[in-house]
């Protein structure tokens, strides 16, 4: 490599292509018992194939450690600066629950991320994407060691951050949603289902909205180690999120059925997720002055438009269940929070009212859907104006609320005029799905899905307690210190206390 | 007892309900409505819909024909 008297060293583009693609052709092993094409992912093609495979975000090692370290120590001098206890004490206390509800869901499904960016470091089909990938890998980590440092800090002032590390260790019902979910995405997919659904879909589709919009609004609420968290985390995966566009690229030439229906099948997961964790963020816990659009327009403008765009580029239609999300962007995440703060003793972060100058942003925003929502909030309060103050359970479901048989949430899409609830009975069980598009998932794959037994059947199996209380504490893991309450114990100054009920 | 999927109109979620086989498909309706309750007030006069079909009110459970984990809907009655 040394470079002979009077020829230049290779400028930096060249060199990071070479320093990338490092593999070579097996000769001592055949190349599919290299990459067994039950864990290399189909379709299997041949090495040449795999030639082309390039995306725009090279580095090398010492490059990347270099811009690590430097991103860490920025990270580190904000947390030093305005991430201790007492500042967090400052903030709008509806704020700092979006921020339990990030910090538990996002650290160990990182963790689950470097596993399967590890898969693709050994099973991509490229050397330059086994290269990136590795990258990813290192990525990952650093977003799984982020939050649990950053967030430990926080709980000797408020137990529920505690959470940020038990949440995947427990039978909590969103973290059997989040693990089924995570163990398909990341730990059980192959390199290339895992580049489209992770790197493409969820990385690329879905990035800026955490990237851009909860960002800003985080740094408007005052949380700026949040704001850097996220920026710091955000700027990793729009690096390595590119490794996807390149592997559907090959993909969409060789079966492009197969990728349309895994980009249709991983978007609305995806959706599904982002919606009840970053929905309730940006129209619930975001003060009102603090937010600069709604969740439906950072979603119109972020995801929607260059999702589309980004679909087009690779030859893809927009997912056959179109019209079904845009409808679901006006009410989901409304019908799930709504579903919840009624259920808030279930989960471990707290809930808020949304009070008259939050519902008329919320009437202005959602002109759809708001009519049918703003009854229920209607009918909240006017329990709280009637129930003691700090009585939590005045304000609060008793029944056994029901979950979908493939994302696992609680059955809450279409609308309330009409939820979108679909009964399934394959192979002498019925089972039960919260929309069309999650139905069509499961009948695609049965075999994938058809083991797993969502809330309801666990308790109709006895592996779970029927009466709520005992559910929430002995199989959610939750105790009366951590479980989600209302954040000002119901009592606002826009409520009349001893109002009768309407 | 008959573990149903109940979806009240005007609610943001599907419920649980247990039901007997001998209530009727009036009292099923009430059991609904109450454990909605805290998010929709109940209706005076509601329709049950079992499979797009109106269920008469006074007939059992077992006789309307659900049986485990089936989806019914309570609507308000149209006039």
């Amino acid at each position: 490599m040394a470079p002979g008297k009077g020829a230049g060293v290779l400028k930096r583009e060249e060199w990071l292509d070479l320093a990338r693609d490092v593999g070579w052709e097996p000769s001592y092993v055949a190349e599919d018992e290299l990459y067994p094409p039950e864990i290399a992912g189909r379709p299997w093609l041949p090495g040449p194939a795999w030639a082309s495979w390039d995306e725009p975000y090279k580095t090398s090692y010492g490059e990347y450690v270099a811009k690590q370290h430097e991103k860490d120590n920025s990270l580190y001098a904000v947390r030093d600066t305005v991430g201790r206890v007492e500042d967090y004490r400052k903030l709008d206390p509806a704020w700092t629950n979006g921020l339990k509800l990030h910090a538990a869901t996002l650290p160990l499904a990182e963790f689950a991320a470097v596993i399967g960016n590890l898969r693709a470091a050994r099973f991509g089909r490229s050397s330059a994407w086994r290269t990136m990938a590795t990258f990813g890998a290192l990525d990952e980590l650093r977003h799984t060691h982020i939050p649990l440092l950053l967030m430990h800090e926080l709980v000797r002032w408020d137990r529920q951050f505690d959470w940020t590390h038990r949440f995947y260790h427990s039978n909590n019902w969103v973290a059997i949603a989040a693990r089924h979910l995570i163990d398909e995405l990341l730990l059980g997919a192959n390199p290339i289902e895992f580049a489209v659904a992770t790197n493409f879909v969820f990385e690329t589709g879905f990035t800026n909205l955490q990237f851009v919009g909860l960002a800003a609004m985080a740094r408007g609420a005052g949380d700026h180690l949040f704001e850097k968290m996220v920026t710091s985390i955000q700027s990793d995966e729009a690096r390595h999120a590119q490794i996807g566009g390149a592997v559907l690229r090959i993909l969409v030439q060789h079966d492009r059925a197969y990728a349309q229906a895994l980009v249709d099948k991983w978007f609305w997961r995806s959706w599904l997720l982002f919606a009840v964790l970053t929905g309730f963020t940006m129209d619930y816990f975001t003060p009102l002055q603090a937010r600069t659009q709604s969740f439906k327009e950072f979603m119109q403008e972020w995801v929607v438009e260059q999702f589309l765009q980004s679909l087009a580029e690779h030859g893809l239609e927009k997912p056959w269940y179109w019209e079904t999300f845009l409808e679901s962007l006006d009410y989901y995440h409304h019908m799930v929070y709504a579903s919840a703060y009624t259920y808030r003793a279930s989960v471990w972060f707290n809930f808020v009212v949304p009070g008259p100058d939050e519902r008329a942003w919320l009437r202005q925003k959602y002109p759809r859907s708001w009519s049918e929502l703003d009854p229920i909030w209607e009918r909240i309060s006017a329990r709280w104006e009637r129930a003691d103050p700090g009585n939590d359970f005045a304000v609060h479901g008793t029944a056994i609320v029901s979950f979908c048989d493939l994302c696992q949430l609680v059955l809450c899409n279409g609308t309330p005029a009409r939820n979108s609830a679909v009964v399934l009975e394959h192979q002498g069980k019925k089972r039960i799905f919260c929309s069309e598009p999650c139905r069509w998932i499961f009948e695609r794959e049965p075999e994938r899905y058809a083991s797993h037994d969502e809330v309801v059947k666990r308790v109709l199996a006895g592996q779970a307690p029927a009466n709520l209380i005992a559910l929430v504490q002995r199989y959610f893991g939750l105790t009366y210190d951590d479980w989600g309450k209302d954040a000002y114990g119901g009592r606002y100054p826009w409520m009349r206390a001893g109002k009768e009920p309407r | 007892m008959i573990p149903l999927y109940g979806f009240l109109e005007g609610d943001t979620i599907g419920l649980l309900i247990l039901a007997q086989p001998e209530d009727t498909i009036e009292e099923l309706a009430e059991k609904l409505q109450a454990s909605a309750a805290v998010r929709v007030k109940p209706m005076e006069r509601v329709t049950v819909l079992y499979k797009r079909r109106a269920l008469d009110p006074l007939v059992t459970v077992a006789r309307a024909g659900l049986t485990a984990l089936d989806r019914f809907d309570v609507v308000a009655e149209r006039s």
